[in-house]
C-alpha cells in the first residue's frame, strides 16, 4: 500500500494505493491519526483490495473524528470495492454517523 | 448441535454439507446448526473481522452467545437484534465487527426465514432456478441497534437447496486479477440442479479452484449447502 499525503485549504487528502489489509492497516491509521486538520479525506482511488480490517478501521476513524468534531470522509471508492462495503452495511453506518436522528 | 469443520449432516428432512477453508493464517470464518426443537434447526455462517488468535477467540465469543440469544428468544430477528447488543459491545471494545447470516427452517412448513447482518445474501435453488435472498443489514458490532431489513421468508419443497458462504469464496482472485463472483457461482449452483448437497458443495469448490488456478487466496473460504431431502433427509445423521 501506498499513501500519498496532499493539503488542500484547510483538509488534507490521503490517497490510497494497492491493497489495505491485516497486515498494513496500522500505516493508515497512524496516518489518519497524526492528522490535525478539520477534514481528512481518504481518496480510495488506487485502492485494489480492502478486507475487514481495513473497513474496521476506516469506520472507527470515522466514529472517533465525529467524536471530536472533525470529518473523516471517504471518497472515490472504487466500484467493486463500493459492492462489498454495501454487504456489511458501511454506508448506513457513515448515515447514522452523519445523522444521529437517522 | 453440530459444530465445525468438513460436516455432512442429515436432520430435519434436510442433508447439509459443509466446509471451512482458512487462508494463510486462522481467520473468523463460522458457520454452525443448532437445534431449537423438534422442528426447527437454526443454520448460521458468519465472519467475524480480522485474522490469527484474536479473530479465532472472538469468533468463539460470538459463537457461545449466538447459542445463548436462541435459546433466550429463538425468533430469527429478535436473536440477530440480540446478539447485536450483547456481542457487539464486545466486538467495539475490540474495535472489530462481525458479519452474519441466520437462517432458521421449520420443517414441518419448509419455511426458511433469513436474517442478514452484513453478509453475503443466501442463494436459494428453487425449481432449478437460482434466486438471491434481499434481505441486508448492517454488520454486528458496527451500530449499537441492528438496522436490518427484518426476516425474509421462503418456503421451500422436496430438491430445493439453499448456498451459504462467506466473501472469501466470490472474493476469490484469479491469475488474471479477475474476481470469482457471484454471478459465476449462481451459475454453478445452477448446473447443481438435481445433486445432492456435498456433492453441490463439491463441486462449487471444485470450480473455485479451476477459476483460481493456485493462486494464492487471501481469505478463508466457508461454504454450506442445504438441501431439502423430504422423508430421505429424517434425523439419524450426525
Amino acid at each position: 500500500m501506498e499513501i500519498r499525503v496532499r493539503q488542500k485549504k484547510g483538509m488534507v487528502i490521503l490517497e490510497v494505493e494497492g491493497e489495505l489489509d491485516f497486515s498494513n492497516v496500522e500505516q493508515l491509521q497512524q496516518e489518519i491519526q497524526r492528522r490535525t486538520e478539520e477534514v481528512v479525506e481518504i481518496d480510495l482511488k488506487g485502492l485494489r483490495f480492502i478486507d475487514s480490517s481495513g473497513v474496521g478501521m476506516l469506520l472507527s476513524q470515522v466514529r472517533h473524528m465525529y467524536k471530536q468534531g472533525r470529518t473523516l470522509r471517504i471518497v472515490r471508492i472504487p466500484e467493486l470495492i463500493r459492492e462489498d462495503l454495501e454487504v456489511i452495511g458501511f454506508f448506513r453506518v457513515l448515515e447514522v454517523l452523519e445523522n444521529p436522528n437517522a | 448441535m453440530i459444530t465445525g469443520n468438513g460436516k455432512i449432516l442429515r436432520a430435519y428432512g434436510l442433508e447439509v454439507s459443509g466446509c471451512s477453508l482458512p487462508a494463510e493464517q486462522v481467520g473468523g470464518d463460522f458457520f454452525e446448526f443448532i437445534s431449537c426443537d423438534e422442528r426447527t434447526l437454526f443454520a448460521v455462517i458468519g465472519d467475524v473481522m480480522g485474522k490469527g488468535f484474536h479473530a479465532a477467540r472472538l469468533m468463539e465469543t460470538i459463537r457461545h452467545m449466538l447459542r445463548e440469544c436462541i435459546r433466550i428468544n429463538p425468533h430469527p430477528l429478535e436473536v440477530v437484534r440480540r446478539l447485536n447488543k450483547v456481542g457487539g459491545d464486545e466486538l467495539r471494545k475490540c474495535r472489530a465487527f462481525a458479519t452474519l447470516c441466520l437462517l432458521c427452517y421449520d420443517k414441518v412448513t419448509g419455511r426458511l426465514s433469513c436474517v442478514n447482518a452484513g453478509h453475503h445474501p443466501p442463494l436459494l435453488l428453487v425449481n432449478g432456478k437460482v434466486k438471491v435472498a434481499r434481505c441486508r443489514g448492517v454488520a454486528l458490532g458496527l451500530l449499537e441497534d441492528y438496522l436490518g431489513s427484518g426476516v425474509e421468508e421462503f418456503f421451500l419443497a422436496d430438491g430445493d437447496a439453499v448456498v451459504l458462504y462467506t466473501d472469501g469464496l466470490v472474493e476469490a482472485y484469479g491469475p488474471d486479477e479477475q474476481r470469482y463472483g457471484q454471478e459465476r457461482l449462481k451459475e454453478i449452483v445452477r448446473l447443481q440442479n438435481g445433486a445432492d448437497a456435498d456433492r453441490m458443495r463439491q463441486s462449487i469448490l471444485s470450480d473455485l479452484e479451476t477459476f483460481t488456478r493456485g493462486f494464492s487466496q487471501k481469505d478463508d473460504v466457508t461454504l454450506v449447502v442445504m438441501k431439502v431431502a423430504g422423508k430421505g433427509g429424517e434425523r439419524g445423521g450426525d
